[in-house]
C-alpha cells in the first residue's frame, strides 16, 4: 500500500465511523434518487399528457365540418411544448413557461398553463431534480465531509506525525483528495443511473449527454479540490467549516438568485401591453384595409388588379379577400416578427449578464451548461416560440389561400339567406394542413451552446487546483 | 450596564461575528433595494398605461364611428386591467415576476382570455427573487448558525468554561447576556432596515410590526435551535455541521420534496382541457342554427330576451352570445381547476405550520399579497370587470343603439379591488 492510498483509506475508515457523515450520505442518495425517479415519471407523465393533447388538438381540426376558411383562421389549433429526453434530469425552465399555445390569426398568443402559476409558493424553494441535488445539495454534503480532511489533523497534531513518518506534504494531500473524490463519485452516482434511465429513451443524443456528464463531474472535482484547499489552508476546521459554507453560500444561493436582478435592471423587457399597442400603431401607419382610400392598399388592389389584367376585383379569378387576408396577415406578422425578436434579444441579453455573472459562480454556469446541453434553457423554448410562430404563419396563409382560390368573390361578399353556405368550402381541406411537429435541435447545436459554461467551471476547477498547490507548500509550515 | 458594554466590547473583537453581522446588515439592505425597484418599475409599467390605453382606443373608435357598430367596438376594444404592488410588495415578490399583473381583455370569451400570461424571461424566474423574504427566509438562518454556534463549546475549547461558571456574574446569567446581545444584533440587522424600508414604502405600522415580529419569531426559532445543539456540549464544529444540515433540510431538501408531493396528489391538467373545451363550444355556434344559441343565451340572460329577432344577416349579438354561452360552458371545468389551484396552494400553507421555512414565505406573501392566492383574487377583478364590460356593450347590442365616439368614454373603467 502506497502512502497515498492508506492515507485515502484512513480518511475513509473515519468518514465511516462518524455516524452523522454516513447518515447524511445515505440521505443525499436516497433524496437523489428520489429527485430522479420523481423527475423522471413526472417528465413521462407531462410528456404523455401532451401528446395526448396534441393528438386531441390535431383531431379537433381535421374533424372540422364544412367551414368558411376564415373561420378555420380563427378556430386555430392548439400546440403542445413537447420535451427533450434530458428534460428529466435537468428540466430546466419548462415549470416557468407555458406549456400550451393557442395559435389563431391576427394575433400571438404567449404560452399558458405553465407549472410555476398553477402551483404553490414551494415552486419557488427550488424543484427537486437531480440536477437541483448535484448543483446545490452534493457540494454540501461535500463540505461537511470535507472540511476537517487536513485542518483536523493540523488541530491535532497528527499532521507533523505523519509528516515525521516519511509521508510528504504532496502525498497526504493526495489521499484526502482521492478520499473525498470517491465520496463525490458515489455522491454522483444516483444521478447516473438516473442519467442511464434516460439514455435507453428514444431520442436521446449521446454528445449532450457527454457534456452533462463531464461538466457535472468538473463541477464536484473542483469543489473536492476546493475543500481540500481551504482544509489544508485553514487554522482550525471550524473556519475551515465557516468558510466553506460561506462561499457555498454566496456561489450556489446568493449569486444566483442576485444576478436575475441585476439582468432585469439593466435589460427591461417592453410589456405586452406596450407591445401590442405599438403593434396596432406601426400597422395603422403601414395602412388601414378597412379604409378604401388607404393608399397602401390601393397601390395593392392596383398590383393585383395589373397582375391579372383586370379592371376590378370583381372579375379576377380569384378572391380578392382572400389576398387581402394573405395580404394582412403577412404584414401583422412581419410585425409580430420584429417585435418578438426584439424581446428575445433582450432576453438573450438578460441571459448573456447572468452567464457574465457566472465567472464568479461555478453553479451559475453548470446550470447555463446543463440546460443548454439539455435543451431546456431560453434558447431552447425560443427555438420551439419561433417554429410554433412559422407554423401558425404557414398554417394562416394556406387557409387564407384556400379563401382566395376556393371562395368566389361573389359569395364572399353576399349576405343573403343561402350566402352562408355557399362561402363554406369542403371539410376534406382541413385534413391536408400539416399538424405541428417540433423539429428538436442536433447534438452539435446543443453541445455547442454548453461549451461556454463547460470552460468556466473547467477554469475553476483549474483555480482551486492552484490554491490547493499553494496551500499544499504551505503544510507544515509554522 | 458595564456589564452589557464590556460583552459588547468582546463581541466586537470577535471578527467572525462581526463580519457576519455586517454582512446581514449589507444583504438585508441591497434585498430591500432589489425589491422596491421591482416594485417601482411595476408601478411605472402600470402608470404608462393608461397614455397607450388612449392612442389604442382613438384608433378603434375613428374606425368604428364609421359603421356605429356596438359589436364592432366590443370586438376591437381591449380594456386594461392591473393588479397594484401593495405597499408591502416590495418585501415579497412572490409570484409577481411570473403571473401578470396588467392583462387586457376584450368582451369576447374570458376563458380564452384570462390564462394569458404577459412577458417575462423564464431564466430570470428560475432561481426565484432576491428580495426581504429570501434573505430573511433562505440567509438569516445561517447568520444564526454563524453568531451560535460555538456561544459555550468556544469557551469549553479555550478552557475558560468552568472559570467562566463560577464568576459571581457568571453561569445562567452570563449566558443570557451574551444570547440576548447577539440575537438583538441579529435581529437588528433585519429589522431596522426592513422598518426603514416599510416607511419609505407607506407600509401600515402594524402590518410593519407584523413583519418584524415574524421575522422575529423566526431568528429565534433558529436561536433556540442552536442553542438545543449546544446543550449537547459537543465540539463547536460539530454544532455547526450539524445545524447547517438542520438549515438543508428545512429550508431546501423538505419544502421540494413538499412541492413534488402536492403536485401529485393534486393533479391540475384542467388548464389546457378549459382552452380546448371553450374553443370546441364558441365555434361550434357556426355549425348549428342560431335561434339554439340564442335560446339558450336568453335562458340565462333573460333580461335580454326581448331583444328583436335575428335576420340572415350577421349580427355581433349573436357572435357575443355564443362567446358567453362557451364561457358559461365550461364554468365547471373552471371551479374544479380552480379548486385544485386552491388545493395546491392550502396545502402549502399548512406545510407553513410544520416548516418554519415556509410558514415565514407564505405569511410574508399572503401579507403583501402576491402569492397564489393573490393571483386569483385578481382573476376574479378581471371577472367581475369583465362581467360589467359585457353587460355595457349588451345594452347598445340588443337594444339596437347606435354606438358613437362618445360612447367609448362610457365604457366600464376598472378600478383597482387593493385596498
Amino acid at each position: 500500500m502506497s502512502p497515498v492510498r492508506l492515507i485515502a483509506a484512513d480518511e475513509l475508515r473515519l468518514m465511516r465511523r462518524n455516524r452523522v457523515a454516513v447518515t447524511a450520505f445515505v440521505l443525499l442518495v436516497l433524496l437523489t434518487l428520489a429527485a430522479a425517479l420523481t423527475s423522471w415519471t413526472h417528465q413521462q407523465g407531462i410528456a404523455d399528457l401532451r401528446e395526448r393533447h396534441q393528438a386531441a388538438a390535431a383531431e379537433a381540426f381535421d374533424a372540422q365540418p364544412d367551414r368558411h376558411p376564415h373561420r378555420v383562421v380563427h378556430y386555430g389549433t392548439f400546440i403542445y411544448r413537447p420535451l427533450s429526453p434530458l428534460a428529466a434530469f435537468d428540466p430546466g425552465v419548462d415549470a416557468f413557461t407555458g406549456s400550451s399555445m393557442f395559435l389563431e390569426g391576427h394575433r400571438q398568443n404567449s404560452a399558458n398553463f405553465g407549472d410555476v402559476r398553477q402551483s404553490s409558493l414551494l415552486i419557488r424553494f427550488g424543484q427537486l431534480t437531480p440536477a437541483f441535488v448535484l448543483q446545490i445539495v452534493a457540494p454540501l454534503l461535500l463540505i461537511f465531509l470535507g472540511y476537517g480532511a487536513v485542518a483536523r489533523e493540523r488541530e491535532r497534531g497528527t499532521l507533523r506525525l505523519l509528516m515525521l513518518q516519511g509521508a510528504s506534504r504532496g502525498q497526504l494531500v493526495r489521499g484526502k483528495l482521492g478520499a473525498l473524490s470517491l465520496v463525490a463519485l458515489l455522491v454522483g452516482l444516483p444521478a447516473m443511473i438516473g442519467f442511464a434511465l434516460i439514455a435507453g429513451e428514444p431520442g436521446a443524443l449521446a454528445l449532450p449527454m457527454i457534456v452533462v456528464a463531464l461538466g457535472y463531474g468538473i463541477y464536484l472535482a473542483a469543489w473536492v479540490v476546493g475543500i481540500v484547499a481551504v482544509s489544508a489552508a485553514a487554522q482550525r476546521s471550524r473556519d475551515a467549516l465557516l468558510l466553506l459554507l460561506g462561499i457555498w453560500a454566496v456561489v450556489a444561493i446568493l449569486l444566483p438568485r442576485i444576478a436575475p436582478d441585476v439582468a432585469s435592471a439593466a435589460v427591461p423587457l417592453r410589456d405586452r401591453l406596450q407591445t401590442d399597442v405599438s403593434i396596432a400603431r406601426d400597422l395603422r401607419q403601414i395602412g388601414d384595409s378597412h379604409n378604401p382610400d388607404d393608399p397602401h392598399f390601393a397601390e395593392f388592389k392596383q398590383s393585383v388588379l395589373d397582375r391579372y389584367g383586370a379592371d376590378r376585383v370583381e372579375d379576377l379569378p380569384v378572391n380578392y379577400k382572400g389576398l387581402l387576408a394573405l395580404e394582412g396577415e403577412r404584414l401583422t406578422s412581419e410585425l409580430f416578427d420584429r417585435y418578438s425578436n426584439e424581446s428575445y434579444d433582450a432576453q438573450a441579453r438578460q441571459n448573456g449578464i447572468i452567464n457574465a455573472i457566472g465567472l464568479v459562480s461555478p453553479t451559475i454556469a453548470l446550470r447555463s451548461l446543463s440546460m443548454a446541453a439539455a435543451g431546456t434553457g431560453f434558447v431552447g423554448h425560443r427555438r420551439f416560440l419561433e417554429q410554433a410562430e412559422a407554423y401558425r404563419y404557414d398554417v394562416v396563409q394556406r387557409l387564407n389561400q384556400l379563401q382566395a382560390d376556393s371562395v368566389s368573390y361573389a359569395d364572399d361578399t353576399a349576405s343573403d339567406a343561402g350566402a352562408d353556405r355557399r362561402k363554406r368550402i369542403e371539410a376534406g381541406n382541413w385534413q391536408a394542413i400539416p399538424d405541428f411537429t417540433y423539429q428538436a435541435p442536433d447534438g452539435a447545436a446543443l453541445t455547442a451552446r454548453a461549451l461556454p459554461g463547460l470552460g468556466i467551471v473547467l477554469a475553476w476547477l483549474v483555480l482551486a487546483s492552484l490554491m490547493l498547490w499553494r496551500a499544499t507548500r504551505r503544510l507544515g509550515a509554522k | 450596564m458595564r456589564l452589557w458594554m464590556f460583552e459588547l466590547r468582546l463581541l466586537l473583537r470577535a471578527r467572525l461575528a462581526v463580519i457576519a453581522l455586517a454582512l446581514l446588515g449589507v444583504l438585508t439592505v441591497a434585498a430591500l433595494g432589489t425589491g422596491m425597484a421591482e416594485v417601482s418599475r411595476q408601478r411605472a409599467q402600470i402608470a404608462a398605461i393608461p397614455e397607450a390605453q388612449a392612442e389604442d382606443i382613438a384608433a378603434v373608435a375613428d374606425y368604428v364611428v364609421r359603421t356605429e357598430d356596438a359589436g364592432s367596438a366590443a370586438y376591437y376594444s381591449f380594456h386594461p386591467t392591473w393588479d397594484a404592488p401593495s405597499p408591502l410588495a416590495f418585501a415579497a415578490l412572490g409570484m409577481r415576476d411570473v403571473s401578470p399583473f396588467i392583462l387586457r381583455v376584450r368582451a369576447l370569451g374570458l376563458e380564452a382570455q384570462v390564462y394569458d400570461g404577459d412577458v417575462f424571461n423564464p431564466e430570470l424566474a428560475l432561481p426565484g427573487r432576491f428580495d426581504f423574504a429570501f434573505v430573511l427566509v433562505f440567509l438569516a438562518p445561517l447568520f444564526a448558525l454563524v453568531l451560535f454556534h460555538d456561544l459555550t463549546s468556544s469557551e469549553r475549547e479555550a478552557g475558560r468554561l468552568r472559570t467562566l461558571e463560577a464568576l459571581p456574574v457568571g453561569g445562567r446569567r452570563l449566558w443570557r447576556r451574551r444570547v440576548l446581545l447577539r440575537f438583538a444584533l441579529l435581529f437588528a440587522m433585519i429589522a431596522v432596515p426592513f422598518a426603514a424600508a416599510a416607511a419609505l414604502s407607506a407600509v401600515p405600522i402594524a402590518t410593519t410590526f407584523a413583519v418584524i415580529g415574524i421575522a422575529g419569531a423566526y431568528l429565534l426559532f433558529w436561536t433556540l435551535l442552536a442553542l438545543l445543539v449546544a446543550r449537547l456540549r459537543w465540539s463547536s464544529v460539530a454544532n455547526a455541521a450539524t445545524l447547517a444540515a438542520v438549515w438543508i433540510v428545512l429550508v431546501l431538501v423538505l419544502p421540494t420534496l413538499a412541492h413534488v408531493v402536492i403536485n401529485r396528489a393534486v393533479p391540475v391538467n384542467q388548464g389546457a382541457e378549459i382552452a380546448l373545451a371553450q374553443r370546441e363550444m364558441v365555434n361550434r355556434a357556426w355549425d348549428i342554427p342560431r335561434e339554439d344559441t340564442m335560446r339558450r343565451f336568453y335562458a340565462n340572460h333573460p333580461r335580454w330576451a326581448d331583444s328583436p329577432p335575428l335576420t340572415h344577416e350577421f349580427h355581433y349579438k349573436w357572435y357575443l352570445a355564443f362567446h358567453q354561452n362557451g364561457d358559461e360552458s365550461v364554468a365547471p371545468l373552471v371551479q374544479k381547476y380552480r379548486a385544485g389551484l386552491e388545493r395546491r396552494a392550502a396545502l402549502a400553507e399548512s406545510l407553513g405550520w410544520v416548516l418554519p421555512s415556509v410558514g415565514v414565505q407564505a405569511l410574508l406573501t399572503r401579507m403583501a399579497d402576491t402569492d397564489l392566492e393573490a393571483q386569483l383574487a385578481y382573476q376574479d377583478r378581471i371577472r367581475a370587470y369583465h362581467a360589467r364590460l359585457r353587460e355595457f356593450y349588451y345594452g347598445y347590442l340588443f337594444r339596437d343603439l347606435p354606438f358613437g365616439r362618445a360612447d367609448f368614454d362610457r365604457a366600464p373603467k376598472f378600478e383597482e379591488g387593493n385596498q
